[in-house]
């Protein structure tokens, strides 16, 4: 017969064993937790700046549940849900079908479309790409099934992208320059891996591939211009870091407000870098770890007897400001106005024909929406307007005629 | 720098008059006109109490601000103010309202005033579309919230402004199909 005292020991002593038990595992444990947590967090902060939350959102959607329309020459592709969920998202996925889908393009259904920028995340790190993974599957699990896309023969057919990825896609590694500082490698790789941005801003060819020889020339998406962001085009404007740091974090700077396709990307991605990942992004944008010094916003003077005078008067100062100086919080300034320096009057016109929806950034940033003239505005006037913009705000000659007008109107309304 | 401006205004030729450069067409409504029954709310085009009508050869009207757009725009056009609604007799009296300030009036629909101008000529521009091209009744609401929907009333009456309009349209013969 056990001592009377060993009932009432036992209980303790397995206590006092399990807990001793515990703290030799705790360690280890809380270790692990560490590091998944920091992987999530991690995670979360690179999903931030691959921006995956604009594309996997629809309108009034549910984040990261998909659903959200891209227009492509052959037909509306949509985006896909990428919650954690394990019928509709990609609950299901193994980290190596993460890394496919990832880096290759095939998902555990099959390829991807190109939509999908893996051709740019193909240069993301085995460590990165582990985080963003980490942090999807925390996320909370959502069930919403995907649309089928509208793609129109033969485009429909899957398998037609396997031969795309074996003509297109060149899954290459990431390797830093070395002539370079680690600031511009850091943002190099921010900039062409997890930002993508080469995926607007760059022409593509015939085969809807980036052409690597005109990387970030620009290009036009969905009826609007991807600028050219090339060096020596944003060193010719004089942007300075602090022009591109006020712009990705404020979605302003001095020299105008992003709109289009960019307002959500400034939104939900870049205005979530940090100071050095926003400073890493400007040396590789600017090409240069130096300062730029900020150069005189250009206003070459009103001649009332152009026609553009009193169109510029009656339609555009009272935001833009009657010499062009803009309005806090309401219009950008027209002087020293990159969208209206540059070689491409393409935007300018744009504008000036669809105009663009409000903007909201933060709680002290935000713009009013600006009517488009379509309607009211004849093409001549368009002109006239146009040109004047350019002669009285920017170093661009006004030499735009009716075709270059009438072009822009019909790429522009053919998107709508 | 002077404009010369020439413009007709409630059925009136105005001009030409010789306008400082930069003048806003509230500005030049106000101060060289005297019409001040366009009121100036936000002064940056949101929120629409500062709306006019502005009428084309073609019998088409449509509604512009007038805090954010110079009176260059308005040159050579046909303008209608909130004072050119009522009817008048020959003694410059006024006998009539127009059927949507009346509206207005029986709904109680405005408190402060401030807002009304703008939104009985946005009104006004939405029934004679509705004239050109009526709508099934099931579509008013929607159709009035299109219209009206930008016009903000700092003493929020915009229940009862929409009441307003909407009782217009509906007991007016023509603006919705049956
Ligand atoms: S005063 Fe013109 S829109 Fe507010
Ligand atoms: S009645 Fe006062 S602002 Fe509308």
């Amino acid at each position: 017969m056990k001592p009377a005292y060993s009932s009432h020991l036992s209980p303790l002593y397995s206590l006092v064993l399990a807990l001793c038990l515990c703290l030799v595992a705790l360690p280890s444990m809380a270790a692990d937790k560490d590091e998944e947590t920091s992987a999530i967090e991690r995670g979360a902060y690179l999903m931030k700046i691959g921006d995956c939350v604009a594309c996997h959102t629809a309108v009034g959607g549910r984040e990261l549940t998909g659903g959200l329309p891209f227009e492509t020459p052959f037909g509306p592709v949509y985006s896909t849900n990428i919650t954690s969920d394990k019928d509709t998202g990609i609950g299901n996925y193994s980290y190596d079908d993460f890394y496919d889908a990832m880096h290759h393009g095939v998902g555990i259904n099959g390829n991807l479309y190109p939509a999908m920028p893996y051709t740019s995340y193909s240069l993301l790190t085995d460590e990165d790409t582990r985080a963003i993974y980490a942090y999807l599957m925390s996320t909370k699990p959502i069930k919403q099934a995907n649309l089928d896309n509208d793609v129109s023969f033969p485009f429909n057919l899957r398998f037609g992208l396997k031969g795309w990825n074996l003509i297109a896609h060149d899954a290459k590694v990431f390797k830093p320059n070395n002539a370079k500082s680690e600031s511009w490698n850091r943002g190099n790789y921010l900039v062409n891996a997890l930002g993508h941005c080469g995926e607007c801003h760059t022409p593509r060819d015939t085969l809807y591939a980036m052409e690597p020889d005109k990387h970030f020339q620009g290009a036009i998406i969905e009826g609007l211009e991807a600028s050219d962001i090339t060096p020596s085009e944003l060193n010719r404007q004089n942007w300075t870091h602090e022009d591109l740091n006020n712009l990705f974090t404020e979605g302003y700077s001095r020299k105008g407000t992003v709109f289009g396709g960019m307002y959500p990307v400034v939104y939900h991605s870049f205005s979530h870098l940090t100071d050095t990942d926003m400073l890493a992004v400007s040396r590789y944008l600017l090409d240069t770890d130096d300062n730029i010094e900020p150069q005189k916003l250009t206003f070459n003077g009103h001649n009332p007897k152009l026609p553009g005078y009193p169109l510029y008067k009656g339609y555009c100062a009272g935001c833009h400001g009657q010499n062009g100086e803009g309005r806090p919080n309401v219009a950008p300034a027209m002087a020293g106005n990159a969208t209206l320096d540059k070689a491409s009057p393409h935007n300018v016109v744009a504008v000036i024909l669809k105009g663009i929806d409000s903007q909201h950034y933060n709680s002290t940033t935000s713009f009013y929406a600006m009517p488009g003239y379509a309607k009211e505005l004849d093409e001549e006037q368009i002109k006239d307007l146009a040109n004047y913009l350019r002669l009285t705000w920017s170093n661009q000659p006004a030499n735009l005629d009716i075709k270059t007008i009438r072009n822009v109107k019909e790429t522009v309304f053919s998107h709508n | 720098m002077n404009q010369s401006i020439k413009l007709t205004i409630n059925n009136q030729a105005v001009g030409p008059i010789e306008v400082t450069d930069g003048v806003m067409m509230i500005e030049f409504l106000h101060e060289y006109l005297n019409l001040t029954g366009t009121k100036f709310g936000c002064g940056a085009g949101v929120c629409h109490a500062c709306t006019v009508i502005v009428d084309d050869e073609q019998g088409m009207s449509e509604v512009v601000r007038t805090c954010i757009n110079g009176v260059e725009r308005f040159n050579g056009k046909r303008i209608r103010t909130i004072e050119g609604h009522a009817k008048l007799n020959e003694q410059g009296e006024i006998t009539a309202l127009s059927p949507v300030q009346q509206a207005f009036l029986e709904h109680f629909s405005f408190q402060c005033g401030w807002c009304t101008s703008g939104f009985v000529n946005e009104a006004t521009a939405l029934i004679e579309r509705l004239e050109r091209k009526p709508i099934p009744s099931a579509q008013v609401e929607d159709a009035i919230e299109e219209a009206l929907g930008e016009h903000v009333c700092r003493c929020t009456g915009y229940v009862k402004y929409y009441a307003a309009v909407k009782d217009v349209i509906l007991r007016t013969k023509g603006l919705t199909l049956s």
